[in-house]
């Protein structure tokens, strides 16, 4: 690996809400002020500007026109990924790795109460064959649920026992239990409203920054791997999230982690359902034991496209100053088609 | 303030040389068309140039049968259900809409259960000339 460190100087969440009414611009400008501030720098100090955003759910094709004064891209190399944040964040960390820059911000936006989400999905599935039929990524991730379901009674409750614990863990005011998550409403067989982590309007910026010394004791980034399966779901086996075992296992190589089940002390998934846990879990080679989404993950509510960096984020904020390592994971497409993993270590106190 | 929008663009999708013709065939013939990549041996549905698994383009054509077993399904409410449909043994996996008769209820599907093509009688060269997969009646 380079000699040149890369750490997570800065990062700044919109938290998400079911609809956020200020323009995107306006939440994107929180993002930025507040990843900023935390990095203690100004524009004056990026050198390049990596956004991650999708034009069908903004309703506007390059959909970092948007976003671009407010990034501060104006006069700047900027880059736009059609994918999740985290994949952002990974291709602005090989910016600095190469040397071509030493500050690079990353910003990821989504304003999902724009428009009927799942039906803006069908337009990200197969024109010829798929669209018309009306598939969606809900009808994927029921397709792949009830594939894992099958042969094991037990997954739909141990499923509303993992979504119970993710919802209450957003709010000190609810106790919901297994049988309240079973009693919600069918979307998609088997899964049902409240196993399905709630939409949300967010944005979310992170800075990275080469740093020779680390001398402010921030996280650096010592993994990373991304990886996309088949468009197809039956060109492919759902069992398994094969995606991002490659993903994982090449910035487990990176990072030098051999038994990744003991590595972190912190993991910080996108999963929106909890048959989703289950895939992570196996395909990341961790285990139950895992210290996974302990403030709730997405179920405090799912902007795609910045889920990833958000557990970049959230995931950096809780080793930093601490002498550990924590997982970041994003996800895109139907089913888990695209993966993508980062691995921070902290610095120690 | 919101300013209230409607998209509705009209727009032209290619189904390329392959896709053409899996859509005669299912329109003309009411044959499924799939692959068999010579090259890693992947089985793929719909038919298609190149292999989803490796990238080959030297694929062999196939016929399927239009009869399959059910691999995995979902109920949506108000938007029917779907499935993966085996086509054959150890055949290619095919998402498409799933039929399922008044007298089967869903909490009786199994993996495995048998499942048989429904054409279109007007078909027009369109994914919806198959209507999709039925559940055999008990």
């Amino acid at each position: 690996m380079s000699e040149r460190s890369v750490v997570i100087a800065g990062t700044g969440q919109v938290c998400p809400v079911a609809e956020d009414n200020r323009s995107i611009a306006e939440m994107v400008l929180e993002a930025v002020e507040s990843a900023l501030s935390d990095a203690g720098i100004d524009h004056n100090d990026i050198d390049s500007v990596v956004t991650a955003s999708v034009d069908i759910i903004d309703g506007l094709t390059a959909s970092n026109i948007a976003v671009t004064e407010v990034v501060g891209a104006v006069m700047k190399p900027e880059t736009r990924i059609a994918a999740d944040g985290l994949c952002a964040a990974i291709h602005a960390a090989c910016q600095i790795w190469s040397g071509a820059y030493d500050t690079v911000l990353v910003v990821a936006h989504a304003k999902t109460s724009m428009a009927p989400f799942q039906d803006l999905m069908q337009w990200a599935m197969d024109p010829i064959y798929l669209q018309p039929l009306g598939v969606d990524f809900l009808t994927c991730a029921g397709l792949q649920a009830q594939l894992i379901a099958a042969g094991d009674p037990g997954a739909e409750r141990r499923w509303a026992e993992i979504a119970a614990r993710r919802i209450n863990a957003v709010s000190d005011n609810l106790s919901l239990t297994e049988d309240d998550i079973l009693s919600s409403p069918i979307l998609a067989s088997p899964l049902r409203r409240d196993m399905c982590a709630p939409m949300g309007d967010s944005a979310c910026a992170v800075v990275l920054r080469a740093d020779t010394d680390n001398k402010d004791g921030r996280p650096r980034i010592s993994g990373i791997g991304h990886d996309l399966e088949p468009h197809g779901l039956g060109d492919r086996d759902l069992r398994s999230w094969s995606g991002l075992k490659r993903a994982s296992n090449r910035a487990y190589t990176m990072a030098g982690i051999d038994d990744p089940a003991t590595a972190f002390e912190v993991v910080e998934p996108s999963c929106l359902y909890p048959h989703e846990e289950q895939l992570f879990l196996a395909a990341a080679g961790l285990d139950e034991k895992a210290n996974l989404s302990l403030s709730g993950g997405l179920f405090s509510g799912h902007a795609p496209i910045v889920a990833g960096l958000s557990r970049l984020a959230t995931a950096s904020k809780a080793i930093e100053g601490i002498d550990g390592k924590a997982l970041a994971h994003g996800t895109w497409g139907p089913a888990g088609q695209g993966q993508a993993v980062i691995i921070l270590e902290g610095a120690g106190a | 303030m919101i300013r209230e929008e409607k998209i509705q663009i009209p727009f032209n999708f290619a189904a390329g040389t392959s896709g053409s013709r899996f859509l005669t065939a299912l329109r003309d013939s009411q044959v499924i068309l799939g692959a068999k990549c010579n090259v890693c041996t992947h089985v793929t549905v719909p038919l298609k140039s190149f292999c989803p698994s490796c990238c080959s383009d030297d694929l062999a054509e196939m016929e399927l049968p239009a009869k399959g077993r059910l691999i995995s399904w979902t109920d949506c409410p108000g938007r029917g259900a779907f499935a993966l449909i085996q086509l054959g043994d150890k055949g290619p996996i095919l998402l498409h809409r799933l039929i399922i008769p008044p007298s089967v209820m869903l909490s009786e599907l199994n993996p495995g259960m048998p499942v048989t093509a429904h054409f279109s009688d007007s078909p027009k060269g369109h994914i919806s000339d198959l209507q999709g997969f039925v559940i055999s009646e008990k």
